[in-house]
């Protein structure tokens, strides 16, 4: 089934001086998933969020959003995203409440049970009408969240939504996208630089390094197995497996062919690979985890360079 | 597209749930009270008008202050405290949340004046009525020329905070908004005298001379001879550069950490 992505990055660059902090990215979000916006620090994440929301202007290409232009539809395009940048700064001199209030104003039919529905939700209770600035990092976050989803956007953009929060909130935050994604078909997307987190929370993950798109990779199959795995499949004809094997994601290395996969896959490959006359000598597990191949992509750590 | 009111009311929202608000109108409405009570113990013989008059000229500065201190915050302190990331994501352009905030503007000068106007005229009229000439107020000029006064004050406070709102977008700091439109307020009479428009025909262009339209109360010839209609055009002027400044400022530079 070919569904019709949400977002669309088409070559987007930003420039500023000389300075290259984004480069050409081009990706596409399907709508219903949890994208992972991987990269060590300083390598482009922020940026390209602040792009798609409008923050930041862009030097070339353009993102769209359920087919409206950041660029040229920005009211269409920003009304069906929810956001929090980094960290959500909220009014501080006013009550959560009075806050969501403000939000609430400058977006379409967002009725008072709305309101109260995401106070529900993310569970700030009586709180809610306290000032802002008597609540704890973990109570903003949340509040944070509710104002993202008061219009229940179909984009929910978080940039680093983990920071500062205890493994608990961590968790909570987990199944709320999964369910959010699940019950009202959400998109996600969200940055970390922690790729542990990224691996509970993300269906795929986009590893971005020095403002370039490396790699675009799944990390779970339909029925939500884990498919970072790797196998190596020895091969007579690696080039001529490798165009067998458009549909998988692969790639050659002399004579063999890893590929990312779970076991079915592995079955499938295999009588792939078989069928066409290639001849297999070995079909072995390669055993780097996903944490030595992103480090190995993104050059080693989190070093800003 | 929903309604541009309320931008406003979340504009206003922000600057009326804030205690520094209501102290700052407290203040004002403070010296409205004190200024006429004051003038009564001294026993002189003023009518009601030249009292409020006087209260007004002193009054206007604490307008201009505070004026200036929230049009200093309007865009600063979205900027300061970080929400102006969570404000410019919404479906709104940016030109229009900055029409919002300056609408806001406008009406906190409005407000000030009212503040001025009510409880200064009641106060002094309480006060000064049995007075002198309670009647001779309402049948000379002295009634129109001191609210002719509280207007021209009022947009000489308004020209001065819309340096504060424009200098609060550019530089995206309230203290140097605030320091700044406030020596403009200050120093006007030095830079209108260095620059006399009698010596330098180009001096008349400049904004210090026609910031202050209460001389055209009494006599029709303003700064270096010219006329009332040049010095509300070189305001109109100068007032339309300052909201294009801050709108191309606002709407076109990159919000970044």
């Amino acid at each position: 089934m070919k569904q019709e992505p949400l977002v669309r990055l088409l070559g987007v660059t930003k420039k500023i001086s000389s300075k290259v902090l984004v480069d050409d990215v081009t990706l596409d979000i399907l709508p219903g998933q949890i994208f992972g916006f991987l990269g060590p620090n300083g390598a482009g994440k922020t940026t390209t969020i602040r792009m798609m929301v409008g923050l930041m202007s862009i030097t070339k290409g353009d993102i769209t959003v359920g087919g409206y232009s950041i660029r040229n539809h920005y009211e269409q395009a920003a009304a069906q995203i929810g956001a929090i940048v980094e960290n959500p700064e909220m009014y501080k001199f006013l009550s959560g409440y009075n806050n969501l209030k403000h939000f609430a104003r400058m977006m379409q039919g967002i009725t008072k049970e709305r309101i109260d529905e995401v106070v529900e939700l993310v569970g700030l209770g009586n709180r809610i009408h306290e000032k802002v600035q008597t609540y704890s990092l973990g109570m903003r976050q949340r509040l944070g969240v509710a104002q993202a989803l008061l219009h229940r956007p179909k984009l929910l953009i978080l940039d680093e939504p983990t920071n500062g929060l205890d493994p608990q909130g961590i968790r909570e935050l987990r199944d709320y996208l999964r369910r959010l994604t699940q019950e009202e078909g959400t998109t996600v997307f969200v940055s970390s630089h922690l790729l542990s987190e990224m691996e509970l929370m993300c269906d795929t993950v986009g590893i971005i390094r020095h403002g370039k798109l490396i790699d675009i990779r799944k990390l779970r199959t339909a029925e939500g197995e884990r498919m970072f795995e790797e196998t190596a499949f020895t091969v007579s004809d690696a080039d001529a497996a490798e165009g067998l094997l458009q549909d998988f994601q692969t790639r050659a290395q002399e004579h063999r062919i890893i590929v990312r996969g779970d076991r079915n896959m592995i079955a499938d490959i295999n009588a792939v690979l078989v069928g066409a006359g290639i001849q297999v000598y070995a079909i072995q597990p390669v055993t780097r985890s996903l944490e030595d191949q992103f480090l190995e992509m993104t050059g080693g750590g989190s070093a800003v360079e | 597209m929903s309604n541009f009111t309320r931008l406003v009311a979340n504009e206003n929202m922000k600057i009326y749930y804030r205690v520094r608000t209501w102290v700052m109108l407290s203040i004002l409405v403070l010296f409205n009270v004190a200024m006429p009570a004051m003038l009564y113990f001294t026993n002189a013989p003023m009518d009601v008008w030249t009292v409020f008059t006087w209260t007004e000229s002193f009054t206007i500065y604490l307008s201009a202050i505070f004026s200036v201190i929230i049009a200093a915050d309007l865009v600063a302190g979205e900027f300061a405290g970080g929400t102006i990331k969570l404000l410019l994501i919404r479906p709104w352009s940016r030109g229009k949340i900055l029409m919002s905030k300056f609408t806001s503007l406008v009406l906190f000068n409005l407000l000030c004046a009212g503040i001025t106007a009510v409880v200064g005229i009641a106060i002094s009229m309480l006060l000064f009525s049995g007075n002198t000439g309670f009647s001779s107020g309402f049948e000379g000029s002295s009634m129109n020329n001191s609210l002719l006064l509280l207007l021209t004050d009022t947009i000489q406070v308004f020209v001065i905070s819309l340096i504060a709102f424009m200098l609060s977008t550019v530089f995206r700091s309230g203290g140097l908004a605030i320091g700044l439109s406030l020596l403009v307020l200050f120093t006007k009479d030095i830079f209108g005298f260095i620059f006399n428009p009698e010596r330098f025909q180009w001096a008349q262009y400049l904004l210090f001379l026609h910031t202050d339209l209460s001389g055209y109360i009494q006599s029709p010839i303003g700064p270096g001879g010219v006329g009332i209609g040049f010095s509300v055009s070189v305001l109109a002027a100068y007032c339309l550069v300052f909201m294009l400044i801050s709108w191309l400022v606002f709407t076109k530079r990159d919000v970044a950490a």
